[in-house]
């Protein structure tokens, strides 16, 4: 258990989805599974995906993780380890104009699958 | 490097790991063969059936890391796995739903077993349409969807290297092989593609009328750079299909300019120049016997070279000066102000096309800009001969003769001198498959001076008195060098038409792409040929037999 109490919470999904009870489902549940049903959630990751490598982000993480390894010594990494360094700067990168289109598309899905 | 692919190829396996195989073998592995669920991008998930989204079986979120256990198949997150593996003894091997990967839970990292890898990718191979062993006798079905097939790829031993896309690349027309980037080399790449696939300088040499075994440059042991190209035509047609590297062509430019002799990106353009340049000097030498030919003999002055017309006009005593210009190229200005050039909008209000070519720059308005008569400011005055004082004066250009070839080059990048900047125009060009070069050529250009008369004007009527009419102004297509990114950085493709299908040259890869792909790209250059030659190259349905005639299509111009 050690490790996993070492992990940081992934972000905001936690803290939100913690507020209300664990059977209850949640507006952002719905969304998912409605993204997943209509194989939406596909293409919004392939486009999420697209956008972090034309925008370097990608890059970015790959020399992160390298100069990560480098530091600690290649036998001394674990997958685990890179994934709780990376992360948190990871998420902070992501240029906002990737958040914003997605957002964009979101809402739009949102839009279109209520009507 | 050798040292770096055993290290991936051998990664010593965990305990955990080879107690797991010691036991169950890969009996495991295959039981998963179902589920396993492959995207057109080359990933692999894991679907099981009757759940679409794969939650926690601990705390039942769903956005984590997701692992299912490879013995009892119940999923965990990141933060439960670790209790899966206490809870339940030996249960320590699991794999990444999203990713398909390995994962050791005691161990908390990343696992690899060749043997899994050969489960997921035999599946991935047959997801897409095609099972390993039979892989070779399947018959080539050539689907427009194309798929990335890259992972793959990297992954690269023999077994992983997808038989699909050997095959396709085997029914592709011969000639057709990659050029491995000899470091920020596309420029030559893209260039020598498409010099590569220009119907008259393929027949030239390998009809063998360059012989590397019967230069006499080379035997003096000077640098021949149209020895150099025959090499790479000869590998180019050898029918292998792995990528070539034109490494002893790109040493040779060197050798002949100096100052290009660098690692850096350089324009497309500019090597095309000086490649042409380069081999017209050094055929040029060795065949002096055509000197008193006012018209260079060389192979490329034969396909390329054409003649321009340039009237200067003065605009005191309307009398007119005409200079012919030999071109091997014509450099086009790309702006957005000449999109709406008058000539253009004229022609789209005259045609009623759709509103929206009107703001879009198109190539007949490129060239009916190129074409325009244009006044030459106060500060270049020329000396008029008939009123013996300098005055301003208007230039027209036009074209005299057409050449076999035509190349036509978009000035995208753009530097000026005043401001000392240079920038690239990333705007869109629409272009033509087909290319009727008759408006520009100067018997049209000369007569709309005078207005709508039929008599031959300035010589050029019975020059070609036909030639509004004449098949040799009709172009086709073959070949589109496209630029993407920005003035510093960018790279070339080549896109190539042969037999009426387009293929994406990109460095090493080639593969088939559908005509829209082609007209959406950012052209740099053009490359047109007379209908009448691309006519004869597509009737050349097998490439390997060519006769002395077809070789040499050029005697009659």
């Amino acid at each position: 258990m050690k490790h996993s109490v070492n992990r940081p919470p992934t972000p905001d999904e936690d803290d939100v989805a913690d507020g209300f009870e664990k059977d209850k489902v949640t507006l952002r549940e719905i969304i998912n599974v409605k993204l997943v049903e209509s194989g939406e959630k596909e293409n919004l990751m392939e486009l999420v995906r697209d956008r972090l490598v034309e925008c370097g982000w990608k890059d970015e993480m790959r020399i992160a993780c390298r100069e990560h390894v480098k530091k600690k010594g290649r036998k001394d990494v674990t997958v685990d380890e890179l994934i709780r360094v990376i992360t948190p700067k990871g998420r902070a990168s992501v240029p906002d104009s990737v958040k914003a289109e997605l957002l964009n598309r979101i809402q739009n899905f949102i839009v279109s699958a209520a009507l | 490097m050798s040292a770096r692919i055993s290290f991936l190829k051998n990664p010593d396996p965990c305990n955990h790991l080879s107690d797991y195989k010691l036991r169950y073998g890969t009996d495991g592995y295959k039981s998963f063969n179902n589920l396993f669920r492959c995207f057109n991008d080359a990933r692999i998930k894991i679907k099981l059936q009757g759940i679409d989204i794969p939650r926690c079986s601990y705390c039942s979120v769903y956005q984590k890391r997701l692992y299912i256990c490879l013995i009892c198949r119940s999923i965990s997150c990141s933060s439960h796995i670790l209790l899966h593996t206490q809870l339940n003894k030996g249960h320590d091997i699991a794999i990444d739903v999203e990713r398909s990967e390995l994962y050791c839970c005691a161990c908390i990292d990343q696992v690899y077993d060749s043997e899994f890898d050969e489960v997921v990718v035999s599946k991935q191979l047959f997801g897409l349409g095609m099972s390993v062993k039979s892989g070779a006798d399947v018959v080539a079905v050539r689907s427009n969807k194309k798929r990335r097939l890259d992972s793959q790829l990297i992954i690269g031993s023999n077994f992983l290297v997808s038989p699909r896309d050997r095959r396709e690349k085997w029914t592709f027309p011969l000639g057709l092989r990659g050029l491995n980037n000899l470091g920020s080399t596309c420029f030559m790449n893209a260039v020598l593609q498409a010099l590569v696939h220009a119907p008259p300088l393929r027949n030239f040499w390998l009809s063998g009328q360059h012989n590397r075994d019967l230069c006499p440059r080379r035997t003096m042991g000077l640098l021949c750079l149209p020895c150099d190209l025959d090499v790479i035509f000869s590998a180019m047609f050898s029918g292998d299909r792995t990528p070539y590297s034109p490494a002893h062509l790109l040493y040779s430019w060197w050798q002949h300019s100096t100052n290009l002799a660098t690692y850096e990106q350089q324009d497309s353009h500019e090597f095309f120049i000086s490649l042409l340049d380069r081999i017209h000097e050094n055929e040029g030498k060795s065949k002096c016997l055509y000197q008193d030919n006012e018209e260079c003999q060389c192979i490329t002055h034969k396909a390329f070279s054409g003649l321009l017309r340039s009237d200067v006009t003065c605009t005191t005593c309307g009398s007119t000066s005409t200079t012919y210009d030999p071109f091997i190229d014509i450099s086009l200005t790309l702006d957005s102000m000449n999109g709406f050039s008058p000539a253009d909008c004229r022609k789209n209000r005259y045609s009623g096309g759709p509103s929206v070519n009107a703001i879009m720059p198109t190539l007949s308005g490129c060239l009916d800009f190129f074409t325009r008569s244009e006044k030459l400011g106060p500060d270049q005055k020329l000396n008029c001969q008939s009123c013996g004082e300098k005055r301003e004066s208007s230039k027209q250009m036009s074209i005299r003769r057409l050449p076999l070839l035509l190349c036509l080059h978009v000035k995208r990048f753009e530097h000026s001198l005043t401001r000392k900047t240079s920038r690239k125009i990333d705007s869109y060009l629409q272009y033509p498959f087909r290319l009727n070069m008759s408006p520009y050529l100067s018997s049209s250009i000369i007569g709309k001076r005078f207005g709508n008369r039929i008599f031959a004007f300035d010589g050029e009527g019975e020059y070609d008195s036909s030639s509004s009419s004449s098949p040799s102004a009709e172009f086709e297509i073959f070949a589109v060098v496209t630029h993407k990114g920005m003035l510093e950085s960018g790279h070339y493709v080549t896109y190539l038409r042969l037999k009426g299908l387009w293929y994406r040259c990109d460095d090493a890869w080639i593969n088939e792409v559908e005509e829209e792909v082609v007209r959406g790209c950012e052209c740099y250059m053009l490359f047109y040929a007379q209908e009448t030659v691309i006519q004869k190259a597509h009737k050349e349905l097998s490439y390997q037999v060519i006769s002395m005639a077809d070789a040499f299509p050029f005697a009659d111009c």
